[in-house]
């Protein structure tokens, strides 16, 4: 009876929310439960499916090519620390100082995220060059060309260069956001006692900001655990599997070998890694609100 | 009012929940959501004119019904077909689609054809089917046959194929590639043997000679080098080097070394490219790399990379599919015909042969589809073959490329043999154009074409693409530890799990 009392008073409530529900079910939870079920299945969706058991991931754990992906994929997220996450924070921080300019220099730091990538891509590949731009500038001190693209010591990194080019300005409007929020007056009073822009960055600035860079850390170890999009295009995981991603060997799986169940249960150990760190960030984030 | 509100809060729930079901709900086999399989067309067996109306469904649906009714009289079974449709950039070859459309609509109003322009790819196939999107007839490449006659995902068209009147007169050569195990499971439409195409002002410019038509890959070395300009970025030879192209292109070499991808025998398959041959084929392509200093050394090109960087004088030669690059350097490039040469792939020594992987293009029929879309889908296939029809739409397509200052670049290898009475008409009508491309009787007389591997194609050409990137990017490779490596890993991973019957 209280039940239904309570259906009655809400009931507008519950049925503003019944289109979310179901498009989150039909193209947010089913497929990930899906991916679990043909995770144990032998996918052929024409002739019918065939329960395969622990068949797939005995597959994909004996695949030498899980294990170059997965070091790549390290690679990749270490090398997106070292030369990518520092950059908006810089740049948020520098903007913030500005007395001029600030909004001339802020929407220019943020135009590459607006570039198509197939156009960024093409700007790049001409960037990179054999005889590009680059290169003509490396060339010009008498030293060798580099191959950015085939190299296979560059090839990763060259890529990670490209993508904290066109994708700093995103990270850098939520770092200026949180800095402008800062109450002036407490850089005001650091004025006061003498302390440099330094000290302020370091004392006040980076302490206010902490949790969100805490937060942007793990949101960026997430996304880039997930990379393959450049690989792919620019490279197609070459030259021999240097920028080959985990979740680019889930592609190739899936639809280059046609074998989705193998896919699925790739799919699946990758859930349940970043299923541990996206508790960490709802974590994180829980505090950030609080 | 308030009550009326909530009643149409509720419908507009409802209606948005049936909308979304819908969207993700099942189509009856070829995209086409239901409600064209009824008797709908008795409006357009009304007014039709032609006598044949009724010969096609309605003569089944006379036989299934076990009667035997006035087949003419009775109104044509509305079938609706989706068909292979080419993509927006290719402007003349739509014209000609939209007018073959036209036509075969005027022979059969019961069928309605819906375009889709989704190309065949290796990587999509299996969601198209899976989703039961793939149209009725879709295109398809030769390396596809014996996967999509085994996944299921080609209709086995035999009865019907069986039952063509010209099916004698198709090009043996194109039309075995879809004929297995005496099944036929797809239609030739175009194809070529893959050869070397030169870029003949680069070498006039560098004042390289010409090698003759006959040549080695000896030749194809000393040419290369001699036209690469590395400081300026200028390549003598650019093979793929990116993604499956680029074992594709190197398993011309293989072939030309006299080497196999691999072997069928007591009902099993064995790698076959770690021989001998195979090693001599991936030091050549050390050789252009290393010692001849030939290649781009950006080398991760696909084909649209290699065969555009050809185009724009960046680089000599280019493997491939010779009217492609043709097409692109004659029509996009702004390149003259005498700036180019075709050539046949180079032979390993004197004693060689040019051999090049024979690759086309066919027509598949769904399976999913009905029989009576199946055959409609059949008789549009091959509504144009061996036609005055169909060769007057090519003659009106040369025409209108004239006019818009373009060049028709004819198939190398066309769906009929280039002797029989039909393609001496087809010559005829080029001969009486300038704008038609024309390819020298000397390569086609040296083209060797062979077929490439019948088993898990794409997964050998993405094992060798290793090979390639890894000989190109290190000079000091194992060659041959590297190919019994792939060879191992192909037999494990692919060949070990099949039983040819």
């Amino acid at each position: 009876m209280r039940i239904t009392a309570r259906l009655r008073k809400h009931i507008w409530g519950y049925l503003f929310i019944v289109p979310a529900v179901v498009i989150f079910l039909l193209f947010l939870w089913m497929p990930i439960v899906k991916g679990f079920v043909y995770s144990f299945y032998h996918i052929d969706f024409v002739k019918g499916n065939s329960f395969a058991g622990f068949g797939n991931y005995r597959t994909v754990l004996h695949d030498p090519d899980v294990w170059t992906a997965t070091k790549n994929t390290l690679y990749y997220m270490f090398l997106c620390l070292v030369i990518g996450f520092w950059v908006p924070i810089v740049f948020a921080i520098s903007i913030s100082e500005l007395k001029r300019f600030q909004g001339f220099v802020r929407v220019a730091a943020y135009l590459p995220n607006v570039i198509p990538v197939v156009v960024l891509y093409g700007l790049w590949r001409w960037l990179y060059d054999p005889v590009g731009p680059i290169n003509a500038s490396i060339t010009s001190f008498g030293t060798d060309p580099v191959s950015f693209m085939t190299d296979t010591n560059w090839s990763m990194i060259s890529l990670v260069f490209m993508e904290t080019w066109q994708q700093f300005g995103a990270a850098m409007l939520i770092y200026l956001a949180a800095v402008l929020s800062i109450p002036r007056d407490l850089y005001e009073a650091a004025e006061i006692d003498g302390a440099g822009v330094w000290k302020r960055i370091r004392h006040i600035t980076l302490p206010f900001i902490r949790n969100i860079i805490v937060l942007l850390f793990v949101l960026q170890l997430i996304s880039t655990s997930q990379g393959y999009q450049s690989q792919m295009a620019m490279l197609d995981g070459g030259p021999n599997q240097a920028t080959l991603t985990y979740a680019l060997l889930i592609v190739k799986y899936a639809f280059t070998r046609l074998d989705y169940g193998a896919a699925s249960s790739l799919g699946v150990l990758m859930f349940l890694v970043l299923g541990g760190l996206a508790v960490l960030q709802h974590r994180l984030s829980s505090r950030e609100v609080n | 009012m308030r009550k009326l509100r909530k009643a149409s809060f509720i419908l507009a729930s409802v209606a948005l929940l049936s909308g979304v079901l819908t969207a993700c709900g099942s189509n009856d086999g070829n995209g086409n959501n239901g409600g064209n399989t009824g008797n709908a067309g008795a409006a357009n067996g009304g007014a039709n004119d032609g006598g044949t109306k009724a010969t096609d469904s309605g003569t089944n649906a006379a036989a299934a019904n076990g009667g035997n009714a006035a087949t003419d009289d009775a109104p044509a079974k509305k079938i609706t077909i989706s068909i292979y449709y080419p993509t927006p950039d290719l402007v003349e070859k739509r014209a000609l689609e939209d007018d073959k459309i036209k036509r075969f609509n005027e022979k059969y109003p019961n069928v309605e054809v819906v375009k889709s322009d989704w190309q065949y790819n290796p990587n999509e196939i299996g969601i198209k089917m899976g989703a039961n999107e793939a149209p009725t007839l879709f295109n398809t490449y030769a390396t596809e046959g014996k996967f999509l006659a085994e996944r299921g995902w080609a209709a086995d068209i035999t009865d019907l194929f069986n039952g063509y009147e010209f099916k004698d007169q198709m090009n043996p050569i194109l039309q075995n590639q879809f004929i297995i195990d005496g099944k036929v499971y797809g239609i030739a439409q175009q194809g070529y043997v893959t050869g070397t195409v030169v870029n003949k002002k680069m070498l006039d410019d560098k004042g390289v000679a010409v090698p003759s038509y006959d040549w080695t890959w000896d030749d194809m070395l000393n040419t290369a080098k001699a036209v690469a300009d590395p400081k300026k970025g200028i390549s003598g030879i650019a093979p793929m080097g990116k993604g499956n192209e680029a074992g594709w292109n190197w398993t011309n070499f293989l072939f030309e070394a006299g080497g196999e991808i691999q072997t069928v025998d007591g009902g099993k398959v064995t790698a076959a490219f770690n021989s001998e041959a195979g090693a001599k084929a991936l030091e050549f392509y050390h050789k252009l790399a290393w010692e001849a200093n030939a290649i781009p050394k950006d080398f991760a090109l696909g084909w649209g990379d290699a065969v555009g960087a050809w185009a724009q004088g960046r680089t000599a030669m280019v493997i491939a599919g010779p009217d492609g690059p043709v097409d692109q350097g004659l029509n996009q490039g702004g390149m003259k015909p005498e700036d180019i040469l075709v050539y046949p792939m180079p032979k390993a020594d004197a004693n060689g042969k040019h051999t090049g992987v024979l690759g086309g293009d066919f027509l598949v029929i769904n399976p999913n589809a009905t029989k009576d879309e199946q055959e409609m889908a059949f008789k549009y296939a091959t509504f144009d073959y061996f036609s005055d029809k169909g060769l007057e739409s090519v003659e009106a397509s040369i025409q209108q490329r004239k006019t818009d200052n373009k060049y028709f670049i004819p198939p190398v290898i066309q769906y009929f043999t280039d002797n029989s009475d039909y393609g001496q008409k087809v010559k005829a009508v080029y001969d009486k154009y300038d704008n038609v491309y024309q390819y020298s009787p000397e390569i086609m007389s040296l083209l060797d074409g062979k077929p490439e591997a019948q088993f898990n194609t794409q997964d050998y050409y993405a094992e060798m693409t290793l090979n390639v990137q890894s000989v190109f990017s290190k000079k000091d490779v194992d060659i041959k530890a590297a190919l019994d490596s792939s060879a191992k890993k192909m037999q494990e991973k692919f060949y070990n799990n099949i039983k040819v019957e």
